[in-house]
């Protein structure tokens, strides 16, 4: 069955434009001049476009926690080519996530070898190799220092012809649009990767690699496949957070943020491509809401997190679905 | 050289004790307790405020680390993990579970034991000089009693009949179900012993080294290193990786330029995961 | 199962509802009359929570003893100080989002962040919407031009070290020196400026390049190393708090006899606590809440902290500085500056307070035109002391440069 709430092609593209809609029209009109509620929304879309890559490893049965250790890659891939050889920044957003998706690959070929528990600590430890390497060569990264003082996106412009104007110093909206145009555009790929051909062959990776192999999958194609998809938008999206912060430390992405990116698809729901989003959404706002409590505030989140995991331990959109399995459908599983 | 050695002998030992609880925790219940390393934190903490705040001898703190700990872990699996695996098969769950237990009680230790690190008076004084190197008394009373307790446990795990059922169950839970275990009851005594072990590694090391709130995560890290070095699920191989994790950062912290000590060690855990999946003890599953 | 399927439904609909109405009411900025909203940002939960936790308690402590005095009187108002404390969590991301919460409800002066990455990033913020900030991270470029923002709120290590390394030359006859850091961004940058600065003096520097990972339990393999190389004196380059005990424990435990120093705020009692007798002549450059020098003042200000938060700790005796000279400030720029940055950075350069922690007085001001070219830095007093069973003594106090 098709993996979206509205189960039809046509619903799933209505519950897209109504989120574009909403994202793209109504908040800036509403909340264009709130500097906090638009940097929030920045945040969040970005951080859900790199949670779009856990969840397709999820989807193919991985637990990763690599996702902020390649973010990282990306962030100092679009911070060295700026700040060193003043590459434009709209080469170095996707060449970011080419060059995360290659590492990707090179790392996940072997490591995906492995499964549960296992995979996801070697992802843990990559995280972490990640960090220590981005400290350890300083003459490439500049180490402890950082990059710092990177300048805003340019232009973007094609045959002279204008399509992003230059980012203005202080201006929040550009790197609004942006976030959330990564984040629809990832969105959407997810969608026709899910419910094309090959989504359905990475489910089949999830409940069965050796079944899949035996009808002639060749899984570790695949299983590589789709982690470097993962790691392209973890490159991406970390580019995004170099160029929008002007910065990039070793500490930009750590074990934390993988824990977190993990966390969003888990809380929106597995079952569903629009879960990272929904999670990262629902945890994100509710952080910043709780912060009346001031000193209990990351208890009280944390504290939210593990009932929302015991209460709703298939995600917040499950519950749609399970209303539309009384109404009548075959419960799976 | 001597020292080095003698480093990695008391790194080892340690890091066995602290790798030993969360392999109970995994061999039985197939989760990877995230939390291990703010547990081993609270049991510090424990023997802090037994020994320091409430002024009782160390000993009777060490013992409390274990019961209280303990006892925290029986409510966990009684209340989080359980509940929680009737319902949800995907092993992701727990994971997140643990995860967010883990965030939890660091977020309300800072609220309750505050934001400073913490010591015991120590346990004993002088230093002995063996072979040119230099071994604090303390150490030593700590190294011992780390043994003996890794002995011990090793002694209950294999002969007593408590013991046995959780092996049994860490093989096969159906078949130990039908043998006539209560494995409701067995499986949050499991969960209570590994996570007991975490208190008291924390309650005893705290004798030596120091603890505060945030100590948990780099715990958990490592931790996680040495049962995927030595094989996750397997109590020799939670024992020999802690060693193995222990010499690799003594004698690369003697060798290597201190920030490429562990980068070195994270590339060649990842590379020898890669030739021997299950660690060096581990057996296939799942 | 139908049944419970709805309440939770139910559940997550009020919560998106609370949400979105939350959201408007924060969206609003509220501004009560005669109230003075003032900002901390930093890192308050974690491992790393002492910082950015202490920075915010203080600055509550401060201004719960300037409404009891009746507010503070700037222009004709009489206002009462608020503080909202933001816990970035030690992330550039939420660094930036916390900044423009702040920013938000009205607030033109923060005391914060913590760290080099998270003051990078609000700095981007900060900038651009014309607000004042008080790091406590070394990295340069918040300081230096173009950037005009930001107020460097302690004594940097490179201004510090140099003291201390000189005054061991000259009383100690140190002659051979190491530096030793965790190996994280902020402690990682100061151990390669005290060990610059140290080669400068003409001290030899043995040892410059072992760290220590976050967290780590046992230092003895690290320090076995260090050790080694015979150095007369350590130097514990940005050292966490929660290490410094250990650190020294096992330095002595190895047979170390030189000295031990660093140039970051510490607590004497926790590292009493830890390290025991070991930890006399440890070399601290921080607080001024040591007793030989603090003024009446300060203990009136340790007795309030103490009592809202359980227990002292000397971190908070330097962090205090921070709204003290910011209050000062605005009280001598007067009403312009409530709203506008540019009347309060223009004063920066004219203005001198006092300093109300030491017992010898003496004016507050800012510096830092030398290391920065422009004065971007609270001239926090040097207070150089040392370790004695749990408490300071001074060794001397210096005064930083223009």
């Amino acid at each position: 069955m098709a993996p979206n709430i509205a189960g039809s092609p046509t619903g799933a593209i209505a519950a897209g434009l109504l989120v574009a809609a909403i994202y793209f029209v109504a908040v800036p009109l509403a909340f264009g001049d709130s500097g906090y509620f638009l940097s929030v929304i920045t945040t969040m879309a970005g951080i859900s476009f790199i949670s779009f890559g856990v969840w397709l490893t999820f989807a193919i049965g991985r637990i990763n926690l690599a996702q902020a250790g390649f973010a990282l890659i990306g962030a100092y891939t679009t911070g060295i080519l700026v700040s060193r050889f003043g590459v434009s920044f709209w080469i170095c957003l996707p060449l970011s996530g080419v060059v995360a998706a290659a590492l990707g690959g090179l790392i996940g070929w072997p490591v995906l070898r492995l499964k549960g528990v296992y995979f996801a600590m070697i992802t843990l430890c990559i995280t972490e190799a990640c960090r220590l390497a981005a400290l350890s060569f300083p003459a490439v990264t500049r180490g402890a220092q950082g990059i710092v003082d990177l300048p805003l996106p340019g232009d973007l412009s094609i045959f002279g012809f204008v399509l992003v104007p230059a980012f203005e110093k202080g201006a929040r909206l550009p790197f609004f649009f942006l976030a959330g145009a990564l984040m629809m555009a990832g969105l959407t790929f997810m969608w026709l990767l899910d419910t094309s051909r090959v989504g359905a062959v990475f489910r089949s990776l999830r409940q069965n690699e050796d079944l899949a192999s035996s009808l002639g999958i060749n899984v570790a194609k695949y299983r590589v496949v789709a982690f470097m998809v993962s790691c392209f938008y973890a490159g991406v999206g970390g580019a995004f957070f170099a160029a929008m912060q002007q910065n990039v430390y070793p500490t930009t992405f750590q074990v934390i943020d993988s824990v977190y990116f993990m966390v969003y698809c888990f809380v929106g729901g597995l079952e569903f491509v629009i879960g990272p989003l929904i999670g990262t959404v629902l945890l994100m706002l509710s952080f910043e809401l709780l912060h009346e409590f001031q000193r209990y505030q990351t208890v009280i989140f944390s504290g939210l997190m593990i009932l929302c995991i015991l209460l709703m331990p298939n995600g917040v959109l499950s519950i749609f679905r399970r209303r539309q399995t009384v109404s009548g459908e075959k419960p799976d599983a | 050289m001597a020292q080095v050695l003698l480093n990695a002998l008391v790194v080892g030992t340690t890091y066995a004790l602290i790798a030993l609880g969360i392999t109970i925790i995994f061999s039985i219940m197939k989760i990877v307790n995230f939390a291990h390393g703010q547990l081993y934190m609270i049991g510090g903490f424990v023997v802090y405020y037994f020994n320091v705040v409430f002024g009782l001898p160390f000993w009777f703190g060490l013992l409390m680390s274990f019961v209280i700990v303990g006892a925290m872990g029986i409510a966990m699996e009684l209340f989080l993990f359980r509940p929680v695996m009737l319902r949800v098969k995907r092993e992701e769950v727990t994971m997140l579970l643990a995860m967010g237990t883990a965030v939890f009680l660091e977020s309300l230790a800072l609220i309750v034991f505050g934001e400073k690190q913490r010591g015991v008076p120590p346990i004993a004084t002088g230093v002995v000089e063996l072979f040119g190197a230099r071994l604090p008394t303390g150490r030593i009373v700590v190294i011992g009693v780390a043994a003996l307790l890794i002995v011990a446990l090793m002694l209950f795990i294999g002969y007593t009949k408590t013991g046995r059922a959780l092996r049994a169950m860490a093989q096969d839970r159906e078949a130990t179900a039908l043998q006539g275990v209560n494995l409701k009851w067995l499986s949050a005594a499991g969960f209570g012993l590994g996570t007991g072990l975490a208190g008291l590694a924390g309650g005893l090391l705290v004798a030596i080294f120091a603890v505060h709130s945030g100590a948990g995560t780099a715990i958990s890290i490592k931790a996680f290193l040495m049962i995927m070095i030595g094989g996750a699920g397997v109590l020799s191989g939670a024992i020999l990786g802690g060693f193995v994790l222990g010499v690799l950062e003594s004698v690369g912290y003697a060798l290597l330029p201190g920030s490429m000590t562990f980068l070195v060690i994270f590339l060649i855990v990842i590379g020898f995961l890669i030739v021997r999946p299950n660690g060096i003890m581990g057996k296939p599953w799942g | 199962m139908k049944l419970k399927g709805f309440e939770v439904t139910r559940l997550v609909r009020s919560m998106a509802l609370a949400t979105t109405a939350g959201v408007f009411a924060l969206a609003a900025p509220a501004q009560a009359a005669d109230t003075l909203k003032l900002g901390a940002l930093g890192v308050m939960s974690g491992p790393f929570a002492g910082w950015g936790g202490v920075m915010c308690q203080t600055f509550k402590s401060r201004a719960g003893m300037w409404n009891d005095d009746g507010g503070v009187k700037i222009g004709d108002k009489t206002y009462q100080i608020e503080v909202v404390c933001v816990d970035d969590k030690g992330d550039p991301k939420g660094a930036q989002t916390g900044a423009e919460k702040l920013i938000s409800e009205g607030i033109k002066y923060i005391q914060g962040p913590n760290t080099d990455s998270t003051a990078e990033s609000a700095k981007t913020v900060m900038e651009a919407n014309k607000t004042i900030n008080m790091p406590y991270a070394f990295s340069k470029s918040l300081y230096t031009p173009p950037a005009s923002q930001s107020i460097l709120g302690m004594v940097a290590s490179y201004q510090v070290g140099p003291v201390i390394y000189k005054w061991l030359m000259d009383n100690k006859g140190t002659k051979k020196i190491a530096f030793l850091s965790e190996n994280n961004a902020d402690p990682i940058n100061q151990r390669n400026e005290g060990s610059a600065a140290a080669k400068a003096l003409g001290l030899e520097v043995v040892s410059d390049q072992e760290t220590y990972e976050t967290g780590t339990t046992d230092f003895f393999p690290v320090l076995t190393k260090v050790i080694g190389t015979a150095p007369d004196h350590i130097v514990l380059s940005g050292v966490n708090p929660s290490d410094v005990g250990p650190l020294i424990k096992a330095a002595r435990e190895l047979g170390f006899e030189g000295t031990m120093s660093t140039e970051t705020g510490q607590d004497p009692k926790a590292i009493f606590e830890v390290a025991g007798e070991a930890a006399n002549g440890f070399i601290v450059a921080g607080g001024a809440s040591t007793e030989a020098i603090r003024s009446d003042f300060m203990v009136k200000f340790i007795e309030r902290y103490t009592k809202d938060w359980g227990e002292w700790n000397d971190v908070a005796g330097l962090f205090v500085y921070g709204p003290e000279i910011m209050v000062q400030t605005l009280q001598a720029v007067g009403p312009s500056a409530l709203d506008d940055t540019e009347a309060f950075k223009a004063a920066l350069d004219g203005f001198s307070g006092t300093n109300p922690f030491l017992k010898d007085g003496g004016t507050l001001r800012y510096v830092g035109r030398k290391d920065y070219g422009q004065a971007r830095q609270v001239s926090v007093p040097i207070v150089v002391q040392v370790v004695k069973d749990g408490a300071y003594e001074p060794l001397f106090v210096g005064e930083l440069a223009d």
